[in-house]
């Protein structure tokens, strides 16, 4: 259980997040949505215990949350990936870090249900395309089965298709193996489709923190209400209803 | 850029095959024949004490270029290890490591070398420290100004993430970024290693007599400039051609990698 | 302000820095100290009472804080202390070496840009033509000749076979063109390589070629956009020439037998005495953290992004 505790992280003078207070809870997914400089990625740091917390606590059933090894999937896939090492390296790395040896028949599943042949792992970032590269950097996050996942704006270096694709992806592997998932984004409609719940930040705070669907049919603040009719003028919200 | 590589292959090649291609030994003494003009026996004539000056050369090659070689890569062993670790151990470390690199930079790097091998007495082994200990900043300054920026890397994140120890990360995701420019930083230092070496054999500082090096034996040559100035030539255009070579090498090898002007 | 204090309070750390390198170094060098002034004081082999009398008289029976603080106080005071061997106030000798480097240094230094500016303009008139390439090669030949060899060749052409210029020693004026010119070529080669490049980056501003097109004057762009752009590898190249000035006058002037800093170091060197070892090398590492120091100061006014990016 993820708890994130009324936490405050100033940089300089400006506060990027005040009194942020969350929880989730393993199998569930958390949607953070926002708009860019709202806070979303500083959130990220502060649960990986990158960025640190000016006051307030976040926790993994009560303790420090890298000792349960959290997993991060990033925005930009093949940066996230070091250019001089086979991506087959870089995704053994959680393994090789405790010393642990891959289970071949583990791997071979997550492989088929990511859709991954043996034969990209042996290449190099620079030499898959974006969305492949996304599925690989899945792929490392899930090897260790980590409890919790974290997603940052996952979905928004990929084309609209491979979004679609790659979202269903997640949410199949996230059934099957039951992590709790942290998903930043500022696409509503991926919130509203793949979460269990929304929580709305807006200049460091949390405006509101409600369940996907009733977000859907009935924002509690003006700001959320916004975002929605928002997300419903482009179409995004469309494919869920 | 070709002809610079060929040329650079062609010094590599006469450093150690030096011995093996010297007509005659560089360290004979042959009074009679002293200060001889060159001729067919003696190409490029013979020294004050008729001792054969290709030969010598050749030998010298040895010296001249293998020490700047060990003392060279010791910088860079010693300036990378501290760079890393200025990127990687924290506010505390980095100040401590960038201070350490500045009071060694706070002194032209041959007149400290010069103090440094002339304190601790002539020979090769002072020479070696001396042009190590002054010659890792540079490295220092490279490898931990990359690695800086390294730090926020997507990969070296996820890196930290998995729990990778800061030995693992420097190791596979530090160096192989930092590789390229620390070999362009390496050329410049390998090039300045031969001119240390050169100017402290000189200065009776360095590597000493009957060894044949060639800033000793420019200080030999010197006495003898009216009789024999030929004899002074030599050993001055080795060390000109060796620098000219590793400089161009690190030109074409900057050029090549797309880099910054680093080195000078 | 705040980095000015930060900067002025580095350079103090790396003075203190330098200060304790060079004693542990004298400290910790073979040989003993006292015997080696006994010896060159005496020119002979000193019974042993005179080397332990020495040895109390210089402080180096105290141990290493007593004597490191024995010597850094009266130099703070401006006390550079006597000399081992002669018994002479180092002071006034340090005066008259500098006095002999200055005139050398700024003599190399007018040389190095008289020879590179022209180099450096005509270079980047049509850059990858002829001059251009020209210039790059004399400049890359010129850094790999070291300043040793050259100075000798100087003197062997214009000393020995022509008979034109006098080599050794400062007796007359005439006596520091060789010299300076050793030191100049050194310095040109290296400027104009810097110089070079600066231009060439000013000129190849990605905003010039529309005040261009907007009929700015081109005498107004070269002062206005351009200039401003050059100073800054022209005020790097000054901290960077001051190390190379200094290394260069310590060769230059024991090829010349030329009195100055340079042969003042080495002299105290060969002679094992310490005070003056010392002396020269603090004040050198004044001189250049200074230097460092202001080049540091002007190089933030003349563009603020540096000072942003090391804040």
């Amino acid at each position: 259980m993820l708890s994130v505790e009324r936490v405050c992280v100033r940089r300089g003078n400006s506060a990027t997040l005040q009194d942020v207070s969350l929880s989730l809870a393993p199998g569930r997914t958390l949607a953070v949505v926002g708009e860019s400089g709202a806070g979303k990625s500083t959130l990220i740091g502060a649960v990986l215990g990158l960025v640190p917390c000016t006051s307030g606590a976040v926790s993994w059933n009560g303790a420090p949350v890298r000792h349960c090894r959290p997993a991060l999937v990033m925005q930009e896939p093949r940066s996230a990936f070091n250019p001089a090492l086979s991506l087959h390296c870089s995704v053994m790395e959680p393994l090789t870090a405790t010393g642990t040896r891959a289970d071949p028949d583990r791997l071979a599943a997550l492989c088929q249900g990511l859709e991954i042949t043996p034969d990209l792992l042996a290449r190099r970032p620079g030499q898959v395309s974006v969305g492949q590269a996304q599925r690989v950097g899945i792929l490392r996050a899930l090897i260790a089965a980590p409890p919790l996942v974290l997603f940052d704006e996952p979905l928004s270096a990929l084309d609209a298709v491979t979004q679609k694709h790659t979202a269903r992806l997640i949410a199949a592997l996230q059934r099957e193996a039951g992590f709790a998932a942290l998903i930043v984004t500022h696409d509503l409609g991926y919130a509203a489709a793949f979460a269990d719940d929304i929580a709305v930040l807006r200049a460091g705070r949390i405006e509101e923190l409600t369940p996907a669907r009733a977000f859907v049919e009935a924002p509690q603040t003006d700001y959320g209400r916004r975002l929605r009719d928002a997300a419903f003028a482009l179409g995004a919200l469309e494919r869920v209803a | 850029m070709r002809s610079v590589g060929c040329l650079a292959l062609i010094l590599m090649a006469l450093a150690l095959l030096g011995p093996v291609l010297a007509p005659h030994d560089p360290t004979q003494i042959n009074i009679p024949q002293r200060l001889s003009p060159p001729g067919p026996d003696w190409w490029l004539g013979t020294d004050a004490m008729g001792r054969d000056i290709l030969s010598r050369l050749l030998h010298g090659a040895r010296w001249s270029l293998g020490l700047a070689f060990l003392i060279s890569v010791a910088g860079l062993l010693i300036g990378t290890l501290a760079g890393l670790v200025a990127a990687l151990g924290g506010k505390l470390a980095d100040w401590v490591v960038m201070r350490t690199t500045d009071t060694f930079l706070a002194f032209p790097e041959l007149v400290a070398a010069v103090v440094i091998a002339g304190l601790l007495g002539a020979g090769t082994g002072s020479l070696i420290f001396a042009l190590t200990v002054t010659g890792w900043m540079r490295y220092a300054r490279v490898a931990r100004a990359i690695g800086l920026s390294l730090g926020t890397r997507g990969y070296v994140v996820q890196g930290r993430l998995a729990g990778l120890s800061p030995l693992a990360i420097a190791r596979w995701h530090y160096l192989p970024s930092l590789m390229p420019s620390l070999a362009v930083v390496w050329t410049g230092m390998f090039a300045r290693a031969i001119l240390g070496i050169s100017a402290l054999g000189f200065l009776g500082f360095g590597v000493q007599p009957p060894l044949p090096e060639w800033g000793t034996m420019l200080l030999d040559a010197r006495i003898h400039m009216r009789s024999t100035p030929l004899q002074m030539i030599w050993p001055g255009l080795a060390v000109v051609v060796c620098v000219l070579a590793i400089n161009l090498a690190g030109d074409a090898l900057r050029d090549a990698l797309g880099g910054e002007d680093v080195h000078r | 302000m705040r980095t000015v204090a930060g900067l002025v309070l580095r350079a103090v750390v790396v003075l203190t820095g330098t200060a304790l390198a060079t004693f542990s170094l004298l400290w910790h060098a073979p040989g003993d100290p006292a015997l080696a002034i006994a010896e060159a004081r005496y020119a002979a082999i000193p019974p042993a009472e005179v080397v332990e009398l020495i040895r109390a008289e210089a402080g180096l029976d105290a141990g290493f804080w007593p004597a490191f603080l024995g010597w850094i106080t009266p130099l703070l005071q401006g006390d550079f202390g006597q000399s081992m061997v002669t018994g002479r106030d180092i002071w006034p000798e340090l005066l008259t070496a500098f006095s002999y480097t200055v005139p050398l240094a700024l003599a190399g230094l007018m040389i190095g840009l008289g020879l590179s500016l022209p180099l450096a303009y005509a270079a980047t008139r049509r850059p990858g033509g002829w001059r251009d390439r020209s210039a790059v090669a004399l400049a890359s030949i010129g850094a790999a000749i070291p300043a040793y060899w050259l100075g000798l060749l100087l003197i062997l052409l214009f000393a020995v076979q022509l008979g034109w210029l006098p080599a050794m020693g400062a007796r007359s004026p005439a006596h520091v063109i060789l010299p300076a010119l050793t030191l100049g070529l050194g310095v040109a080669a290296a400027l104009t390589r810097i110089l070079r490049s600066g231009i060439l980056e000013a000129r190849n501003q990605p905003f010039l070629p529309a005040i261009q097109r907007r009929g700015v004057a081109s005498r107004d762009i070269a002062r206005d956009h351009i200039a401003p752009h050059a100073a800054i590898p022209v005020v790097t190249v000054f901290g960077l020439e001051l190390a190379f000035l200094l290394e260069g006058a310590v060769m230059v002037e024991v090829i010349f037998a030329r009195p100055g800093l340079g042969s003042f170091l080495v002299s105290a060197i060969e002679t094992r005495d310490f005070p003056k070892v010392q002396a020269v090398v603090m004040l050198t590492a004044v001189l250049f953290v200074t230097v460092n120091l202001v080049t540091d100061l002007i190089y933030r006014r003349l563009d603020p992004r540096i000072a942003d990016r090391h804040a």
